[in-house]
């Protein structure tokens, strides 16, 4: 399966950092989003994109709202979604998971984390 | 009769009287004392509104010079990062023409093989191909090379992970931002109740810090797995809970 990305996070360093890692797993195809309402944009005019990798804390449309507009879109709701925050706080990841993120990772990630994920999410989805 | 009963209310009045200077008396010097904490506190109140103005024209100035450090941050992350690509890009290219030369290397090998063979595997061609192999052993040299490259550019990506630091700690510096903000408000707050009453009662209720924000007031950098733990074990049960729920379907 081509994959094609949608990262977002407002942090351009973060969305270079995760592009690096991405492209050292092989992978070569991406799309950016400096927060939630561009990713919403993006989606919307490039029905290519198939896997979303988003921060959390974002100006004009946080993470957890993109995840939220996503799984109330017909067209949009299996997308997979990776949600890569430093918000670590149990309250949090379960408020993620109550907006059915598809997975989790806590920042600073490391290439593995970011690679088991990747394959989890692919794994169920298939 | 009269007379005799108006006299007896005067008297009764003068009374009274006597008895509220006596009091008077006695209030003096409270009231006297009262009046000198007064002219002692007043001063002090202006003093400690003038330092909390002071102070307050100064948040600004802090704020500002905490966000400057942000975009100072962000752009010399950003420099590295281009820096490191730089380095990445060398890195594949000096590796690249080091397997071309050591494909080289093997193929100049096999063609010495061949010309040996085709020499009839004379001892003189045989001498030939050893003095040939034993000056020209470039293949020993640059193997090593490759994985030096290797290790370099696994070392530069591991500079790139962790200049996710700057990403945290711009959060932690848009959380203490916001934070003196909400101090900043509450001495402007201050102020304007001296103006309006020297004696003015403290708001000391805590200043929140919004959850639903820009940043992670909680945001740290570290490299213990104990977050990513809890996250993946909450997840790990929250698909048990799904599958359960999908056969209890079946089953119902």
């Amino acid at each position: 399966m081509d994959l094609r990305f949608l990262i977002v996070d407002d942090s351009m360093t973060m969305r270079r950092i995760v592009i690096n890692s991405l492209r050292n797993l092989g992978y070569e195809n991406f799309v950016e989003a400096g927060d939630g309402r561009e990713a919403l944009d993006k989606l919307a005019s490039d029905s290519t994109i198939n896997f979303i990798i988003t921060d959390w804390n974002m100006p004009v449309f946080s993470g957890l709202e993109l995840i939220k507009a996503i799984r109330s879109d017909a067209k949009l709701e299996h997308m997979p979604v990776l949600m890569v925050t430093t918000r670590g706080i149990k309250e949090d990841i379960i408020e993620a998971l109550k907006a059915k993120v598809n997975n989790y990772i806590v920042k600073p990630f490391t290439p593995h984390i970011l690679k088991e994920k990747i394959e989890q999410i692919l794994a169920i989805a298939s | 009769m009269n007379t005799i009963t108006s006299l007896t209310d005067l008297f009764h009045k003068l009374d009274e009287l006597k008895t509220v200077f006596r009091y008077g008396e006695r209030l003096i010097p409270i009231l006297q004392s009262l009046i000198d904490f007064m002219s002692d506190t007043v001063p002090l109140l202006e003093n400690i509104n003038l330092s909390i103005a002071e102070s307050t024209s100064k948040i600004p100035k802090a704020t500002h010079q905490i966000h400057d450090i942000t975009s100072a941050t962000e752009l010399a992350t950003t420099e590295i990062l281009d820096t490191i690509d730089v380095i990445s890009t060398n890195i594949s290219s000096a590796d690249a023409t080091i397997n071309a030369l050591i494909k080289s290397e093997r193929e100049k090998k096999e063609l010495v093989t061949s010309l040996t063979a085709l020499a009839g595997n004379t001892p003189e061609a045989e001498a030939l191909a050893r003095k040939y192999d034993s000056l020209t052993n470039v293949e020993q040299t640059l193997v090593p090379l490759t994985d030096l490259f290797e290790k370099t550019r696994s070392n530069v990506y591991n500079i790139s992970l962790s200049l996710q630091v700057q990403d945290i700690t711009a959060q932690q510096l848009a959380a203490v931002n916001h934070l003196i903000e909400s101090v900043q408000e509450k001495l402007s707050a201050l102020i304007i109740d001296f103006e309006v009453s020297n004696v003015a009662v403290m708001d000391t209720s805590p200043i929140k810090v919004p959850v639903h924000t820009t940043f992670d007031p909680n945001a740290r950098y570290s490299k213990s797995d104990e977050q990513q733990n809890m996250a993946d074990a909450l997840i790990k049960d929250q698909a048990s809970r799904a599958s359960q729920d999908e056969i209890d379907k079946i089953f119902s």
